[in-house]
């Protein structure tokens, strides 16, 4: 044990006070902060101002029509007559026709999109009721005008999900996916993709960097190679841990000296009984995915014998890796639930990537679940017995090549 | 208190490595390893160290297996080189001690009084990627030697160093000798074995061809070198009998004779021609002994 310490305290300080780790670090934190302050950066490099007043050079029956309308939409403006004066945060709405409506929108600076939107819905709005007003429909074929239609889903399904659909369309429940859940699968997701294949690269260099260095020779004749690997990998994911758990500071952080308020009811986040279950199966699965994938490079690494065969040995890990993150990212605003996703999530490789997707969905079991987390574990052990079988060999032999090695091993 | 090797083979692929051998190194010995490339000798020392399973026979280290419980006991200087390149000299040598089980004081402590000995203090702080190759084996031996072993392995310690550093690491060597290591060593530089060892083992092509004490495995040889040096014409030495060789190199006329009773009537003979510089009888060398064995020179 104390053997693994010493490997394990030495991998983690060396790779925690190495610059590399510093700066990545720094960098990311930087970008959080900055990402925080998001809309004041764009405050500086936008010159438009918001509008207060909006003056309205009409009759006094459009005027009432418009003030009503655009009071709706955005409380901010007050609608008043023309007093011939335009001053600062204040813009001039002209008619210049009436059949159709044509308007001229004059101000002294520029109007911030989201409040020319608004403005452009309130004159599209003004433009129908004149329409239909001008038309002379009554107020039923007014009404039938603006009824969406009307479509019955009769839609195979399976069994379980066959109740469901009585009391909600399919369309309605995937509009209902919790924004805050999807968001907590993005973040996931990528800081999962973003450490695989940071870690699964540092792992492997330091396995490589110690055998073609010749410097395993002596750690093996003085510690068991099992111990020393898992000691390795240990360090790394506490590495990988520490790292987010600083990222997690820096949000924590931001989220307390600004205002988040605006973007979360903009979007809004807001949490429901899926959210919890997202969360923690999240983490179960970043953290058992990082174990595998850290596993498997520390492996790969062992293989070669020179230090430029590096890249080449990771490329199963970086290839894969990449594969499950699209197939997650890709499938989370279509139908989350196809075959591909449901086949997939059970290749262990994919499993942590796309199982949390699964788990946006409430329909999703928690057994289905749990097979992940159990498949998960079972090829952990698994990675972690061949590379502790081969790495021995591995380690001291010269020859080059995952395929040569494994022959050669096998033969042993 | 001994290291025993019986029958000990190892083939790779069907190619035999090590081929039978069998060796008893007595306690607090200095035994010497001679090979040339591919001898077998760094192969032996991975068997003894566990690091590679023996296809036959079988180590005992004071008549245990040698497994990762003593192996705090044991000191190894592989023959490939190499430590953490990016560590300090500071952080390697607590890594590799705390490896053997040391505390991280005991550790200071003695890299101190090392690195004062072979001469280089100043390196401690540096990156071991910014030393000179003997500086770095240096640093090695150290890492290999810190823990006080019973038992230290040095595959080739001597390779590569310039003739200051070759003497540093011998007299070190000779000290933990002294203090009562057992110290195994390989080298393919027969003066070394010479100098150092009581006992050695020649390895060739994976065979153990002689193995021993070397006084003994010199008495036992019989042959002796005679080295004669005069102006006189001594052709005629080469038809007496029990003489095997005769060479001249410049003046000096080497001659081998089957034992030492030759060595009387050859004198006889030449003090008749008059005044010569030299006349010695010499134990055969150990290339010698070698090359009688197996029938080439092994360099």
């Amino acid at each position: 044990m104390n053997k693994f310490m010493a490997t394990f305290s030495q991998t983690y300080l060396s790779k925690v006070r190495a610059k590399s780790f510093m700066i990545s670090t720094l960098i990311i934190v930087l970008l959080i902060f900055i990402g925080a302050n998001f809309d004041k950066i764009i405050g500086i490099f936008d010159s438009s101002e918001e509008l207060t007043t909006i003056k309205v050079e009409s009759d006094e029956a459009f005027m009432t029509q418009f003030e009503a309308i655009m009071n709706a939409l955005e409380s901010d403006i007050d609608v008043v007559e023309n007093d011939g004066e335009i001053g600062a945060a204040e813009a001039l709405l002209t008619i210049d026709g009436t059949e159709p409506l044509s308007f001229t929108l004059a101000a002294d600076q520029e109007i911030p999109g989201d409040q020319m939107n608004d403005i452009e819905m309130a004159l599209g709005e003004l433009q129908r009721t004149n329409t239909i007003q001008a038309l002379n429909l009554s107020p039923e074929e007014a009404e039938r005008l603006n009824t969406p239609p009307e479509i019955t889903y009769d839609i195979a399904s399976g069994p379980e999900e066959a109740e469901v659909d009585e009391a909600a369309t399919p369309e309605e429940e995937m509009f209902e996916t919790n924004m805050l859940n999807t968001i907590i699968f993005y973040v996931t997701v990528i800081v999962m993709f973003f450490i695989i294949i940071n870690y699964a690269s540092q792992i492997g260099t330091e396995v490589a960097m110690e055998k073609t260095s010749r410097v395993i020779e002596m750690i093996v004749s003085s510690v068991p190679p099992v111990t020393h690997l898992l000691a390795k990998i240990s360090a790394m994911i506490l590495v990988s841990l520490t790292q987010l758990g600083i990222f997690l500071i820096a949000i924590v952080i931001a989220i307390q000296l600004f205002d988040f308020s605006d973007i979360i009811s903009d979007f809004g986040l807001e949490s429901d009984d899926q959210t919890l279950t997202m969360i923690v199966y999240s983490v179960i699965y970043l953290i058992l995915g990082l174990v595998l994938y850290l596993s498997i490079s520390a492996l790969l690494g062992s293989f070669i014998s020179r230090m430029e065969d590096l890249q080449q040995a990771l490329l199963p890990v970086t290839m894969f890796s990449l594969i499950g993150f699209y197939i997650a990212i890709f499938n989370v605003w279509g139908s989350a639930d196809n075959m591909l996703v449901k086949i997939s999530s059970y290749f262990p490789l994919f499993t942590p990537f796309v199982m949390p997707l699964r788990a946006i969905n409430e329909d999703t079991s928690q057994i289905t679940l749990l097979i992940g987390v159990a498949i998960l574990i079972v090829s952990i052990i698994l990675a972690i017995w061949l590379a502790a079988s081969i790495y021995r060999n591995s380690v001291l032999s010269t020859s080059s090549g995952i395929f040569k090695n494994l022959k050669r091993i096998r033969k042993e | 208190m001994t290291l025993e090797l019986e029958n000990l083979s190892k083939s790779f692929n069907g190619q035999t490595a090590v081929d039978e051998i069998n060796l008893n190194v007595p306690s607090g010995s200095m035994y010497g390893f001679l090979g040339g490339n591919g001898a077998g000798k760094t192969t032996t020392f991975r068997m003894i160290l566990g690091l590679l399973q023996p296809s036959a026979g079988k180590i005992t280290y004071n008549g245990k297996k040698i497994d990762y419980d003593v192996t705090n006991d044991i000191g190894y200087l592989p023959e490939e080189r190499g430590l953490h390149p990016k560590l300090k000299v500071e952080e390697q040598i607590r890594y590799l001690g705390q490896l053997k089980g040391m505390s991280k004081k005991v550790i200071d402590k003695k890299l101190d009084e090392w690195l004062e000995r072979f001469g280089v203090p100043e390196n401690r702080n540096k990156r071991i990627e910014k030393l000179s190759k003997g500086n770095q084996q240096k640093i090695q031996l150290i890492a290999s030697i810190i823990h006080d072993p019973k038992l230290i392995i040095l595959d080739e310690p001597f390779s590569g160093l310039d003739p200051v550093n070759v003497e540093i690491l011998k007299t070190a060597v000779k000290d933990l000798n002294r203090e009562g290591a057992t110290i195994i060593f390989s080298t393919h530089r027969m003066e070394h074995v010479e100098e150092l060892c009581e006992s050695l083992c020649i390895l060739n092509k994976g065979k153990q061809v002689i193995s021993g004490n070397i006084d003994e495995i010199k008495s036992d040889f019989g042959q002796k070198e005679i080295i004669i040096e005069g102006d006189h014409d001594v052709d005629f030495l080469r038809n007496m009998p029990g003489v095997i060789d005769m060479k001249q190199i410049r003046k000096k006329i080497i001659l081998k004779i089957e034992n030492e009773s030759y060595a009387e009537p050859i004198y006889n003979e030449i003090v008749k021609l008059g005044y010569f510089k030299r006349f010695q009888v010499n134990e055969p060398s150990i290339n010698d002994i070698f090359i009688s064995k197996v029938g080439t020179n092994y360099e």
